[in-house]
């Protein structure tokens, strides 16, 4: 395994253990995107889908939203919460290095409007999520 | 799982290690894009010390071998090597390989990683009288060193009279800080490119030289993700992918390479296959649309299934899918729209003409 030295996890998110995360804001709405650990694990991302018709949908805790490949690996995002799915970063289709190169800010990847904070306690906070990718998932 | 020589270097550069032939291998240091557009444009170093290394000698050397291959050896002088295959008696591909000849009753033979026991054990079983065979992969480590200004670092280290004076397939022996190093002017990229061959002790010495005289030519060390979109570019067959047991090399565009006059194990079912035709052909597919390609996705013509892809990347220099696809015979030509299947969804292709890159020397 490579070493998760300088792996950054920005202390005002949430985070899960499939590698997303989420940052809250009033309680309702969640914009959400990959880690940092996540991106590097991929390597270069060169294709960005959204699930057909995804925006206005609803979508429980861990359903794909979409995918995002590199050369050699494909991977699901799941929704970190349950919500609506309210915009997805239409940038990332062209540019999916954006992920790689700022994946808690530009690279971002969807919006939810959150139907049930219930789901909050399934998600790990930035220390966790830290000793998560230490211990090797 | 096996380590190659050099598997500490990896490990301290940050290498990404994976299995791969059952060696643990860096698919990738910092990224196959970078490393890829290295290769490209300036320079890159591949660790193959994995692939494997036989030794044939003895005065029946060059008959053993032309029973085993189907391509003709007789244009073959010593200092010079040539890309063939080993086929089974039914036509099928047992391996691909590189013979180098170094004399008249001496040959040395680059097989794939993967391979190396079956190809090892073939040889064994159809040997003849006068001829030694010897297994030497495991002392022996391979580096690639693969881009437009490899001329340029390897001329820095060996000397710019006898880099520049070797055509391409040819090869020598040189000296590296007293053990002997095989040159040769070949490679997997469809760059200017040399493979370096020399004994385990001196490939981190080598391969550590290589990154410092490199450095001023912008040398970056490559894994096997780079070295799989560059020869997927290039149109070169990967073993178990294009070519394998089941498949003969009419089927996978390697027709061009069965032209001997000998007796060679398989020339009655290659005959056979000439006379009839064989039931598939190759064409190189380039995606329309968006998507990464992998092997085993589906291509359809007209709504029906066509073919199959035997490799896909995410082509680095052209910055869209590319694949290899095994078609049914007869069905597609260059120039035709297909669709190809990923997860459900059919995106457009097109039937383009091989190979996507064109020798760059």
């Amino acid at each position: 395994m490579t070493k998760d030295k300088g792996m950054k996890a920005p202390g005002d998110l949430l985070y899960t253990v499939d590698h997303e995360w989420i940052r809250i804001s009033d309680e309702k709405y969640g914009i959400c995107g990959i880690t940092d650990h996540a991106q590097h694990s991929l390597g270069d991302i060169v294709f960005v889908e959204f699930v057909a018709n995804i925006v206005h949908t609803t979508v429980a805790q861990r359903e794909p939203v979409v995918i995002v490949e590199s050369p050699k690996a494909a991977s699901d995002v799941y929704s970190p919460m349950k919500g609506v799915v309210t915009t997805v970063n239409r940038d990332v289709e062209d540019a999916p290095e954006l992920i790689n190169k700022d994946p808690y800010g530009e690279g971002w990847l969807f919006k939810l409007e959150i139907t049930d904070m219930k789901g909050i306690d399934n998600l790990l906070k930035p220390a966790e999520y830290l000793k998560l990718i230490k211990e090797g998932n | 799982m096996k380590k190659t020589p050099l598997y500490n270097t990896h490990i301290e550069s940050g290498g990404r290690m994976v299995e791969f032939a059952g060696f643990s291998m860096p698919v990738q240091y910092t990224s196959i894009l970078d490393e890829h557009a290295a290769v490209r444009n300036s320079v890159g170093l591949f660790d193959v010390s994995h692939m494997g290394e036989f030794t044939v000698k003895g005065e029946s050397a060059a008959l053993y071998l032309s029973k085993l291959v189907p391509t003709s050896m007789s244009k073959l002088t010593p200092g010079m090597g040539m890309y063939t295959l080993f086929c089974s008696e039914n036509g099928g591909v047992v391996d691909d390989l590189f013979i180098f000849m170094v004399g008249e009753n001496n040959y040395y033979l680059v097989v794939n990683a993967s391979t190396v026991e079956k190809d090892f054990e073939w040889m064994k079983k159809n040997i003849i009288d006068g001829v030694l065979i010897e297994n030497i992969s495991d002392i022996t480590a391979k580096i690639d060193v693969q881009g437009p200004r490899s001329l340029m670092v390897m001329s820095k280290l060996f000397g710019k009279d006898k880099i520049e004076k070797l055509a391409r397939f040819r090869f020598y022996f040189d000296d590296f800080t007293g053990s002997q190093i095989m040159i040769s002017n070949s490679g997997y990229t469809s760059e200017r490119g040399y493979e370096l061959f020399i004994e385990n002790s001196k490939a981190e010495s080598l391969w550590e030289i290589l990154m410092l005289e490199g450095a001023e030519f912008g040398i970056k060390a490559a894994g096997l993700g780079a070295r799989d979109t560059l020869r997927l570019e290039a149109c070169y067959s990967l073993y178990g992918h294009e070519i394998n047991d089941s498949i003969n090399p009419f089927e996978a565009g390697l027709g061009w390479l069965i032209n001997s006059d000998a007796e060679y194990i398989g020339k009655t079912a290659l005959s056979d296959i000439i006379k009839k035709g064989p039931a598939f052909e190759q064409f190189c597919l380039e995606l329309s649309g968006k998507g990464v390609l992998h092997e085993g996705y589906k291509v359809f013509y007209k709504g029906n299934e066509a073919g199959m892809l035997t490799s896909g990347v995410y082509s680095p220099t052209f910055r869209k899918g590319l694949a290899l696809i095994r078609a049914k015979r007869g069905v597609l030509s260059i120039g035709d729209t297909v669709e190809v299947m990923i997860r459900d969804k059919g995106v457009e292709g097109k039937i383009v003409n091989k190979p996507f890159y064109k020798y760059n020397g």
